[in-house]
């Protein structure tokens, strides 16, 4: 069996794309608070009442405050939570912790990034500067090493974290599944080295000729790619630079309380209006 | 100059002035007062920093100022995308001059607490999380804070979880400015229409206040930089700060 993805069918329905997530299964979820992130494919998550999913994102927002809202999401690694803008705390994910639905290691970015790289580099755990004074040490029962050389001071060393799944928002894919990204990559390149498989949603697909015309554009090569969906305006109601910007009133109706409120900003989703063509 | 200085304006122009020529200076998620900071230090002053910032801008010129402070248009004609791995990497080697981190509560060593209100385990309030925070701030060469909430909550003797250690170069609330001093949070200056003894109520912890006074009043330039930058009040209506 091939370590790479050559498989010619990656193109698929994002209800499809979704659907390879197994229950129990570790996903690491591009993009940042409200920018760029694989929304259309984590409402899926919801629809599809996947269970005890555990997440992993430097810094998520919108995605595990819904996740955590619908139940799916019981275990979590993350650096900073919060909606942002005016939109402050991450509501259902402050109510999941409190009430202890949601098992929580908290990360610094860093440190996080750190066990990322660990698994990227292929070694059981990765140094991180700083850390030291920090009660997170304590929590996470990180371990201090002496520099074996003898030259720096002793080191916190965070161990390997190896999604499962890392899940990308691309602005562009090509037919094979190579993945652009427009702007800053936030934290997914380390996540696409680190998982076990990585997982496309783009906004369109384009020529492989466009790919081949600028490769040091291409974020992550295609033999990394299992499968991609592609959903316009799947990152709603969060930006996809340069394509659009945030939605913010879709953000406030999200926020209001109950069933109905959620079951409607579900059915507002593009990828709900989107016909169900691959 | 009005009679009133809003404790808005007086938290973002006491953050420009933590800002130092020529430096490398940071501004990341969740910290709107802080990039507006950096925006208006770079209309202000005569002199030039390195701006970087969480959406990976490098001297960025937004084409506007975002409600999100890691909003794409925080990269709008830079020349280059310095990406999230790239400014912690650099902040780790100690080449970050000066970051703005966030902070729930602050000790009297500069300490923050961005994790919770009571026990870690079983949290009254879950706060957004470690974030930069716990690898910035003993690694950067000077990290601000700023709070909107000055009480003996939030400027505490002992935090309820100490997130990150390594204690604030700066910090700025509506009514004072603490600068480090000796290993301690001394206070810099008051806000004008604050004054000692109130500072002194409203923070839990003990501190110098020794070359303390009155903080001086923002420069045309500063006051017409802020306005520039938010001409319709709408983000000092948003941030909704209280002198009390």
């Amino acid at each position: 069996m091939s370590s790479g993805f050559n498989n010619p069918d990656k193109h698929m329905s994002v209800q499809d794309l979704a659907a390879l997530i197994p229950d129990g299964a570790s996903v690491a979820l591009g993009g940042s608070f409200l920018h760029r992130g694989p929304f259309s494919f984590v409402r899926e998550l919801v629809r599809q009442g996947k269970k005890d999913l555990e997440i992993i994102k430097q810094s998520p927002g919108y995605d595990i405050d819904l996740l955590c809202r619908a139940g799916v999401a019981t275990r979590a690694r993350t650096g900073i939570v919060a909606l942002e803008g005016n939109f402050g705390l991450a509501p259902h994910y402050r109510k999941a912790i409190e009430t202890g639905r949601l098992k929580l290691e908290e990360h610094a970015c860093a440190t996080l990034t750190a066990g990322l790289r660990a698994a990227a580099y292929g070694i059981p755990f990765q140094p991180c500067a700083g850390i030291h004074g920090s009660e997170l040490t304590e929590i996470n029962g990180w371990q201090k090493l002496d520099d074996p050389y003898g030259k720096g001071d002793p080191v916190w060393v965070i161990p390997a974290i190896q999604p499962d799944f890392a899940v990308i928002q691309a602005n562009e894919v090509d037919s094979r599944g190579n993945v652009r990204v427009l702007g800053t990559s936030h934290w997914d390149r380390i996540m696409s080295r680190a998982a076990k498989r990585v997982l496309v949603v783009a906004e369109r697909v384009v020529d492989t000729a466009v790919f081949e015309a600028q490769p040091e554009v291409t974020l992550v090569p295609y033999f990394l790619v299992q499968a991609y969906a592609v959903v316009p305006n799947g990152a709603w109601p969060g930006s996809c630079w340069p394509h659009y910007e945030i939605d913010y009133p879709a953000i406030e109706q999200y926020l209001e309380p109950g069933e109905q409120a959620l079951q409607a900003h579900l059915d507002a989703a593009p990828e709900a209006k989107q016909e169900q063509t691959v | 100059m009005s009679a009133t200085w809003s404790p808005f304006s007086y938290i973002v122009t006491n953050l420009a002035r933590f800002i130092r020529p020529n430096e490398i200076t940071f501004s990341g998620v969740n910290s709107t007062m802080p990039m507006l900071a950096c925006l208006m230090a770079k209309k202000a002053y005569d002199w030039d920093f390195i701006y970087i910032n969480v959406a990976g801008g490098v001297d960025p010129r937004p084409s506007k100022v975002p409600i999100s402070s890691s909003d794409p248009v925080l990269a709008e004609h830079s020349a280059s995308i310095f990406a999230n791995e790239d400014f912690y990497d650099l902040c780790c080697r100690g080449r970050m001059d000066l970051t703005f981190l966030g902070a729930a509560q602050i000790d009297g060593e500069g300490n923050a607490n961005n994790s919770c209100i009571g026990d870690w385990h079983q949290p009254k309030v879950r706060l957004p999380g470690g974030g930069g925070g716990a690898v910035m701030l003993p690694t950067a060469r000077r990290a601000c804070t700023w709070r909107t909430e000055h009480s003996p909550r939030t400027f505490v003797e002992q935090l309820h979880f100490r997130t990150s250690w390594g204690g604030f170069h700066g910090v700025v609330t509506p009514i004072a400015v603490f600068v480090k001093k000796n290993g301690r949070l001394a206070l810099g200056s008051w806000h004008p229409e604050s004054s000692l003894e109130e500072v002194r109520a409203r923070t839990g912890f003990e501190f110098d206040h020794s070359d303390a006074g009155p903080t001086p009043l923002p420069t045309e330039r500063e006051r017409q930089a802020l306005a520039e930058l938010d001409p319709d009040g709408e983000f000092e209506r948003d941030a909704a700060v209280t002198l009390r």
